[in-house]
């Protein structure tokens, strides 16, 4: 074995000089990423990622450490948790979107194995589907025949489902202070009408984004563990481990917080649906504290669809200008955020490009449905469909090419090598018809377009994480977190690994527990940026002392002992090695336990990127054909390269879902949603999704970022500026289909079947 | 769903008896009738199950090319039988073009042909439809995008099934069983429009009542069929518009034609005159444009589903394109 020194701080040991390093760091201006050289002290007191080129596990693909179990099915997610005496909870929904309601609860008590029902407001309802009580019984289908037999008489009260019906004169409250809330403006209105004046190309439009839903393939709920006595473990399908503390769920029980461990082993799907455990964590608390039982209450699909949080529509009105050279000078904006009887989310137009001149008006319309919740880069995608279609069509108007007049309204040199990237990927050179719809004979029509993402969340100091090493040389790493989905507990393992010398199966992960430490939700792609840099303290801290016990066995200088490949290595006397085990005898019967807390220079903030889709338009069909979509994505250190291809994969597939498929329908005058199943409420499978070209930009060489949100920004815009380059029509609304594009194209006078 | 008795005859008669008794439903697939009582839109007291019939799961060709399908035949076994293939190629297209792979493994012949419609209102308990005994077609003045162009009053629904119009177009036969013992139904009178027949129902069978086999009559001379189903979600969906079309060929023209619609009426949509546009030499697109005008001739959009009319005529053209290369 070879005791050639690794880093410059090992050369520098060697040599017994004071060790000192340059390194490279980046930072974010205004969006632009400047890197610059600085030189540190190389002390060991500083954990730091490891130079590229020294990384043995991450930033390569790395198989997901709980992949076996998921697949074989031994992984036990909330749903799969049974218990003795177990009863199943079901919540009862409203079914107007605004009713006066009163429950006879014991129309249902007295069904067969119908254990308890419980009122959960006997007052009047807000939302379609709102829940007013919830039942335990026996069998989950005995609890639907209570949710059945129980009488509830409900006086419909005059309501609102739709952004016309809010807005009108005499429309039924929804809030308390009426229909429209948080109304905001930003910019000087008047300056940005007097540059749209001397615009040499306007556009004026309407963008509609219909509600979107997670669809998670785990529906919401939690299994309560409670039997009377003074502790509970609550089961709980949330993207946050410690939110059943934060919402006071052990006070339900009657419990102190100290009583209670809330388990997050394995989750099937959040997308920012699942951090409150809802009316549904709070009921099976009371359900179970009524019978002293534990009750299993997952949400059924439906409940899924009307109770269960969603991703606000928009009606986005906008008016834009550019400069016949191509630069974007004026936006007008009018915002309106249906977010049900919530508020919405939308980041504001302009979205991420250069605007010179603007003005915006954005607010929240109320409607009597279900509150939206976050979803993966929540408001971003609809911004996105507003200010890419909005940029397309600007430079159609101008003869310039959607990649070209993208660039030259983007200052920073990183959305440009991305587009490139992108654009490369799908053929843009050879591509004939760069910058109208294709006029060829060829009735099927090929079309690209682009989109760009930006997301700037950032780490902080959320996360406790212990690493634990035994004098058997076990090494477990226990952080209060949860995975997502992600792969949240592959790269926990391999950041100790890493620091450790250590092969990845040598270090077991433990998350999902309240007890193993504080963690931050998964959320806003914050999980790396406050995560990772608590690991690889603890790590750090455990390989230094680790160290620092085994040089006092061998009665050598800790500071020239390293670890490398398994093995303590002495840096002067390669051939006094041991092997980890034995090493970690040195650390006595206890072990050895270190935390770690978040470093800030273990991070960084703001990402790009960037989409290119390739589709086919059949002009006598209207059908759009998927060909290509290619992503290039920064996000500074890729702790497994796999998951943050996985995570952009996801990503698209999610988002062509969203632009080509997905709508709430609500029937306006009955107050009905229309397809709250999964027959009706249609997602993508795999026949509709085309082959993906995930990119991880290596030119961003700054410590780890989240990569969550941005990848789904884009690729819905970028569909629907390929489908106008290919066949010339325009989609303002979503979901960008069949019919829509058949009646554009006779309206166009372009539908290949002839005259309609 | 609710509580029901679940029985499983061995014999068609036992099968019959027990479906005659009231309060009963078939169950053979389960494709659509799970749905329905998970939904609740079929509370039934009892269930019927069929798979244990004997006799009913075979697909005979005798010796003159007629062929028979029992109605336990699943749409998979359909559709990878070699001899419907190349015989009747539009039924084995149909019957591929169903659901998903998982779909077509379970689901039964006589289940698509007897599947209920997939109206989003006929589907969602909370609307008191009118073809669950309700006083209206809310599709109407609602949301429509999937609801007829053609055929369509009182109610508004299209028939889902893929494999009846390609029966259509081979002028099938369904042998149906009941209280009342045998008897046969072309495929062109089993299916009821809503103004002509019971709104609550999609077809002739009465109550206990249930379709035991198919028989397709051997196509005699050189025929081209095809099936073409248009899917808004290319993984699995019900057809928006399909085309199920059989030619006969005679020295290069087209002596007969056979055209039906799915997806656009309550019913196959077979229309004479479209037929008869076709006759004539065998590629000629004016034929099949004049075959789309026909087809669609007197459709009604409702409010949502304009799109339907220019799509069925380029169904039209994309079928007999590819028949007739």
């Amino acid at each position: 074995m070879s005791s050639t020194p690794r880093t410059a701080a090992a050369a520098a040991l060697q040599e017994g000089e004071a060790p000192r390093e340059r390194i490279k760091v980046t930072k974010v201006v205004d969006g632009e990423v400047v890197e610059e050289w600085i030189e540190v002290a190389a002390s060991d007191d500083a954990p730091r990622w490891q130079a590229r080129e020294d990384l043995r596990l991450l930033d390569s693909d790395l198989r997901r450490v709980d992949g076996p179990a998921k697949v074989t099915g031994r992984a036990r997610y909330t749903h799969d948790v049974r218990l003795p005496g177990m009863k199943y909870g079901r919540l009862v929904r409203c079914p107007y979107p605004a009713a006066r309601c009163t429950v006879d609860v014991d129309s249902a008590t007295a069904l067969p194995g119908v254990r308890v029902v419980l009122t959960i407001d006997d007052g009047e309802t807000r939302y379609l589907g709102q829940p007013v009580a919830a039942v335990a019984a026996d069998t989950p289908e005995l609890a639907e025949d209570a949710v059945r037999a129980l009488a509830v008489r409900f006086e419909e009260l005059p309501w609102a489902v739709t952004r016309d019906q809010a807005l009108a004169e005499d429309a039924a409250p929804v809030g308390r202070d009426g229909n429209v809330a948080d109304v905001r403006t930003d910019g000087d209105l008047d300056a940005a009408e007097a540059a749209l004046a001397t615009c040499d190309a306007t556009v004026e439009a309407t963008y509609e984004v219909p509600v979107q839903h997670h669809v998670c393939l785990e529906t919401h709920g939690v299994v309560v563990d409670y039997r009377g006595g003074d502790e509970a473990t609550i089961y709980a399908s949330t993207q946050w481990t410690h939110v059943v503390h934060r919402e006071r769920l052990p006070e339900r029980l009657g419990l102190e917080g100290s009583q209670v461990e809330s388990v997050v082993e394995y989750m099937g799907g959040g997308f920012g649906s699942k951090f409150p455990t809802g009316i549904e964590g709070r009921m099976a608390c009371e359900l179970s504290r009524e019978l002293g039982a534990p009750v299993h209450m997952m949400l059924t699909r439906r409940d899924e669809f009307l109770l269960a949080g969603n991703r606000s529509g928009t009606h986005q009105t906008v008016r834009a200008g550019a400069t016949a050279d191509g630069k974007l000078r004026a936006m007008v904006s009018e915002v309106d955020k249906l977010g049900g009887i919530g508020r919405g989310s939308h980041p504001g137009l302009p979205y991420v490009y250069d605007v010179e001149t603007s003005h915006l008006r954005i607010r929240s319309v109320l409607t009597n449905l279900d509150s939206n919740r976050a979803m993966r880069a929540p408001g971003h995608p609809q911004a996105s469909f507003a200010m890419e279609s909005t940029v397309d069509e600007l430079a159609h108007q101008l003869g310039i090419d959607g990649l070209e007049f993208r660039k030259r309204n983007l200052a920073s040199l990183v959305y440009h090598r991305q587009l490139d990237a992108v654009a490369e990927a799908v053929g843009w050179a050879d591509h004939p018809n760069k910058v109208g719809p294709d006029t060829s004979d060829s009735e099927v029509k090929t079309g690209i377009g682009f989109g760009v993402s930006t997301w700037g969340t950032r780490g902080r100091p959320a996360c406790v994480v212990t690493v634990r090493i035994g004098p058997d040389g076990a090494v477990t790493v226990l952080s209060g977190t949860q995975d997502l989905g992600t792969g949240t507990r592959t790269y926990v393992a391999a950041i100790v690994a890493e620091e450790l010398a250590l092969p990845l199966d040598a270090v077991e992960a433990r998350i999902g527990h309240s007890s193993y430490g504080a963690a931050n939700g998964s959320g806003g792609s914050t999980t790396v940026p406050c995560l990772a840099p608590a690991v690889k303290d603890a790590a750090h801290k455990a390989r230094v002392a680790v160290l620092a016990r085994v040089a006092e066995v061998l009665g050598a200088d800790p500071a020239r002992l390293a670890l490398h490949r398994g093995q303590v290595i002495h840096l002067e006397r390669p051939d006094e090695r041991l092997g980890w085990a034995e090493a970690c005898s040195a650390l006595g019967a206890d072990g050895l336990t270190t935390t770690g807390e978040w470093v800030a220079s273990l991070t960084d903030a703001g990402v790009h990127g960037a989409q290119a889709a390739r589709v086919q338009v059949d002009t006598l069909t209207g059908q759009v054909k998927l060909e290509k979509i290619a992503c290039m994505q920064d996000c500074g250190l890729p702790l497994n390269r796999l998951a943050v291809r996985s995570q952009i994969n996801g990503a698209i597939v999610e988002a062509l879902s969203y632009g080509l498929f997905e709508e709430r329908v609500v029937d306006p005058d009955l107050g009905v949603m229309l397809n709250a199943c999964l027959g009706d409420y249609k997602i993508a499978g795999c026949a509709d999704i085309p082959e993906i070209v995930a990119m991880i930009d290596d030119e961003d060489t700054r410590g780890p970022i989240g990569i969550g949100e941005p990848p789904i920004i884009p690729t819905h815009s970028a569909i629907a500026n390929a489908i106008f380059n290919a066949c010339g029509v325009r989609l303002r609304s979503m979901p960008l289909s069949c019919d829509k594009i058949l009646d554009g194209l006779v309206a166009n006078g372009t539908w290949a079947g002839g005259e309609a | 769903m609710k509580s029901f008795e679940l029985v499983r005859p061995r014999t068609l008669d036992q099968a019959v008896t027990e479906l005659a008794a009231g309060g009963a439903m078939p169950l053979a697939g389960g494709q659509d009738l799970l749905g329905e009582l998970k939904e609740h839109l079929a509370d039934p007291e009892r269930v019927v199950d069929l798979k244990r019939l004997e006799g009913l799961d075979g697909i005979d060709v005798d010796g003159e090319g007629n062929l028979t399908v029992g109605a336990l035949v699943t749409l998979t076994a359909l559709e990878e039988d070699p001899r419907v293939r190349e015989r009747f190629p539009v039924l084995a297209e149909a019957a591929a073009s169903v659901g998903s792979v998982q779909i077509r493994n379970a689901g039964t012949v006589g289940g698509n042909l007897c599947q209920r419609p997939r109206c989003w209102y006929y589907r969602t308990e909370d609307t008191p439809c009118l073809k669950r005994g309700g006083t209206e077609c809310f599709s109407y003045a609602g949301k429509s995008k999937y609801n007829a162009i053609l055929g369509g009053g009182p109610s508004y629904i299209v028939h889902p099934s893929d494999v009846a119009p390609a029966l259509r177009v081979l002028d099938a036969e369904l042998e149906l069983r009941g209280p009342g013992g045998e008897r046969r139904v072309p495929v062109a009178d089993f299916f009821t429009l809503p103004s002509e027949g019971d709104v609550l129902k999609e077809n002739v069978l009465e109550p206990g009542e249930i379709v035991t086999r198919v028989r397709v009559p051997a196509l005699r001379g050189t025929w081209r069929s095809g099936y073409e189903k248009f899917r808004e979600r290319d993984s699995y969906d019900w057809a928006l518009a399909s085309v199920a079309a059989a030619l006969r060929v005679d020295a290069g023209r087209v002596v007969e034609a056979r055209l039906c619609m799915g997806g656009v009426a309550p019913i196959p949509w077979r229309v004479a005159k479209a037929e008869q546009a076709l006759l004539g030499p065998l590629r000629d697109e004016s034929a099949w444009t004049a075959a789309g005008r026909e087809m669609v001739r007197g459709a009604e959009p409702l409010e949502h589903n304009g799109y339907k009319v220019p799509l069925a005529r380029a169904m039209i053209v994309k079928t007999l394109r590819r028949l007739t290369t």
